[in-house]
């Protein structure tokens, strides 16, 4: 390998060749990778736009100027469309961005019914204004039992990015009962994410322990054990999330649904790395070190742990990144069809569950906002992990 | 000759042993279920007026054999299942669960086949085109519509086939028969108005397998069509498709075939939430009002125990058939 790598640098000095070559015997698999990884502009510029949306996730409630649950409503502007700040209008241009101010308006000429309309007013943007409170850092856990709640108070803040001077700005308009859907979005990227997280992990623990266990073991174990997997990647898992999300009693708090959500998710997502690492670890248990390590008296456990799986991680870390959008996408699903999270969490699929009305497909198109910026995500996260999988696989190099 | 039989045998085999362990999962997750069905259906009753006490909850526990132990309430059920295709009583409707799913499941696993076939019939042919053009315009494009595939699932591509259909033709498109027909007996013309219909969803449910499988398919003779063994059949002269067809497209379909069953896992995944979207009342849905709003433990056991075995059975199948056709795997067993 390294005489491709030299004849890749022929003008090279002798003394940068040979450091070159040294770096690249001394460097670890993550530094392979990273450096393979680099070379991919798509992969690149598909992290560099996830990153950017993940910062929006976890900075959701500086970056949203109102509360997005009912709290944060504007009452007086329902099913508002966009509102897009702007330098100019009829009056002349401004280097400040303003929108209009919209009023409520009944008279002869709309039937004396109540619609809402744009004033020539201006509304200037202002930035860092206080706003609604929010807290840093606050957990507040309420599972059911004493034994996991958690409590922590955080810090709070009140300060926000963007706002106007006077009323409201909506970026991607309010829903029926006025809340900003801008805001809302922010916070339902990060309700996503967090979901997903906690089902990869859980996933990933079982897919270790279960594929780990049986091929160190192999024999009877192993069989069991192919079998337990077996049946469980054959059952379709989004009808068996529907039978056990149906089972969630209604009165469960928000974050005790979000937890057996993500349980839920994790409990299925594992057969097909276990079966991954399973493969991985049966052709590599016969290996030198593995006796070795046995005969210094290492556990089955430890050797595993410390020995077995490291020698795996660059593809255990491509196949997280590769599931973590099929977690999330489950999660929309399971919530769009009313089964997963409720109203006041915001998640992509709690916020599309009114869309499939017509009057609202024909006159709130902006309802579906949401949805390119989710494509977008997901579609990151897909060349993301594509990038990495070709990064991780050494056959690369010869290419 | 014997030992494709013992093959056969083994092969059937593992398939019971895992419809058998899917049974034990299935009935296990719906009794961590709080409440039973006695339970359920006596608040029920009380909701209708009546008193009820516990005593009475006890002796319907006792009239549905819920007091018995759990292996062997699994047992009953397994046996009742495998023997006589007897799946109980629906908790909620107290009715036969057969008699509910009737022709709806069969109905369901229809679109779904037809939807596999669509996956097969467009991934394969395209996703050999991509593998020899490797790196044009057409194969970059088709890897970015796949790559859409998997991030526009299903649901989100039948909501925006809605929108696009309602702006446009002012007609939603939702639905399996049109009105007139939806309670009628079956009949030619019932059987027509669905084939007008049904396209939409087979449609949308092969979406995102097609796009996964394009991939592979792609993958999958990138890997193989360089090979020695097709470079000497150029040299003997053969050429073109058929030289395509005869040997690197034969020889990398193998894993293709292989997981047509778990296609078909992916594509039952999204019955039920398309059938949400598009109201499939007629299909899917049963499993989401099963699921999601009756809280029918027997009738949601049932339908999740049919799809499996659907999945087990084409496995299986598939096993068979790609033992016949390639002769690696026949040598294989042998």
């Amino acid at each position: 390998m390294i005489a491709t790598d030299m004849q890749g640098e022929p003008a090279a000095p002798v003394a940068e060749a040979s450091r070159r070559g040294e770096a690249y015997f001394t460097a670890s698999q993550g530094q392979l990778i990273f450096a393979r990884f680099k070379k991919k502009r798509a992969a690149i510029f598909a992290a560099f736009v996830l990153g950017v949306f993940v910062a929006c996730g976890v900075f959701a409630p500086f970056l949203s100027p109102y509360d997005p649950t009912i709290a944060g409503r504007n009452a007086d502007y329902t099913n508002g469309a966009p509102q897009l700040p702007r330098f100019c209008d009829a009056n002349g241009c401004s280097l400040r961005p303003f929108i209009h101010k919209v009023e409520r308006y009944r008279g002869a000429d709309t039937n004396f019914r109540w619609v809402t309309r744009q004033t020539g007013t201006r509304d200037y943007l202002t930035f860092l204004p206080r706003g609604w409170e929010y807290r840093v850092g606050a957990i507040s856990w309420d599972l059911p039992g004493e034994t996991f709640d958690l409590s922590l108070p955080g810090i709070a803040f009140d300060r926000h990015l963007f706002g106007v001077e006077t009323g409201f700005i909506h970026l991607f308009g309010t829903d029926a009962t006025g809340k900003d859907i801008f805001s809302r979005t922010l916070h339902a990227i990060w309700v996503s994410l967090s979901v997903g997280t906690l089902g990869v992990l859980i996933a990933f623990s079982l897919a270790l322990v279960i594929g780990g266990v049986s091929g160190y073991f192999g024999g009877w174990i192993d069989t069991v054990c192919q079998a337990l997997t077996d049946a469980v990647r054959t059952v379709p898992t989004i009808p068996l999330f529907m039978a056990l999300a149906a089972f969630i009693p209604q009165e469960w708090s928000a974050e005790t649904r979000f937890f057996f959500i993500s349980m839920i998710l994790g409990l299925v997502g594992w057969p097909t790395l276990a079966r991954r690492v399973r493969t991985h670890i049966l052709a590599e248990r016969t290996a030198d070190y593995v006796l070795a390590a046995r005969l210094a008296g290492a556990s089955p456990a430890h050797t595993i742990r410390r020995h077995l799986l490291p020698s795996f991680t660059s593809y255990i870390i491509v196949d997280l990144v590769i599931s973590f959008p099929y977690m999330v996408l489950s999660e929309t699903a399971l919530s769009f069809i009313g089964l997963g999270l409720k109203d006041p969490v915001n998640s992509l699929g709690v916020m599309l569950q009114n869309v499939t009305r017509v009057d609202v497909l024909l006159n709130y198109p902006w309802y579906f906002i949401p949805v390119p910026i989710f494509v977008v995500i997901v579609l990151a996260f897909v060349f993301v992990g594509d990038g990495l999988r070709d990064a991780a696989d050494p056959h690369e190099e010869r290419r | 000759m014997a030992a494709f039989v013992r093959f056969i045998a083994t092969r059937a085999g593992m398939a019971l042993l895992t419809l058998l362990l899917v049974s034990f999962i299935v009935f296990s997750l719906m009794e961590l279920v709080p409440g039973n069905c006695a339970e359920r259906y006596i608040a029920y009753k009380s909701t209708q007026g009546q008193i009820i006490t516990e005593a009475d909850i006890r002796a319907e526990e006792i009239r549905m054999g819920l007091d018995r132990p759990f292996l062997e309430r699994w047992g009953g059920w397994v046996w009742g299942v495998f023997t006589r295709g007897d799946f109980g009583e629906s908790c909620l409707w107290r009715v036969e669960v057969n008699q509910l799913i009737g022709d709806k499941f069969l109905l369901s696993l229809g679109i779904c086949v037809a939807a596999l076939v669509l996956t097969y019939l467009i991934a394969i042919p395209v996703g050999i085109l991509s593998a020899t053009m490797r790196g044009g315009a057409f194969d970059t494009g088709l890897r970015i519509v796949s790559y859409l595939g998997l991030a526009l699932p299903n649901f989100l591509l039948a909501l925006g086939v809605m929108l696009a259909s309602t702006v446009l033709f002012q007609d939603t498109l939702a639905g399996l028969f049109s009105a007139q027909y939806r309670d009628a007996p079956w009949s030619l013309d019932k059987v027509l108005d669905l084939m007008s219909r049904v396209w939409l969803p087979i449609g949308i449910l092969a979406w995102s397998a097609t796009a996964i499988q394009l991939q592979t398919v792609r993958a999958l003779l990138s890997d193989e069509k360089d090979k020695l063994y097709v470079t000497a059949a150029r040299a003997r002269g053969v050429s073109g498709a058929r030289l395509l067809w005869r040997y690197p497209a034969r020889h990398s379909l193998g894993p293709v075939v292989n997981s047509i069953g778990f296609d078909l896992n992916r594509i039952f995944n999204d019955l039920p939430i398309v059938a949400a979207v598009l109201t499939l009342t007629e299909a899917g849905s049963l499993l989401l009002d099963a699921l999601a709003r009756s809280n029918d433990q027997q009738l949601a056991g049932a339908i999740i125990f049919l799809l499996t075995a659907s999945i087990v059975a084409v496995n299986f199948l598939t096993d068979i058939v790609l033992a016949v056709i390639d002769p690696r795997v026949r040598a294989g067993l042998m």
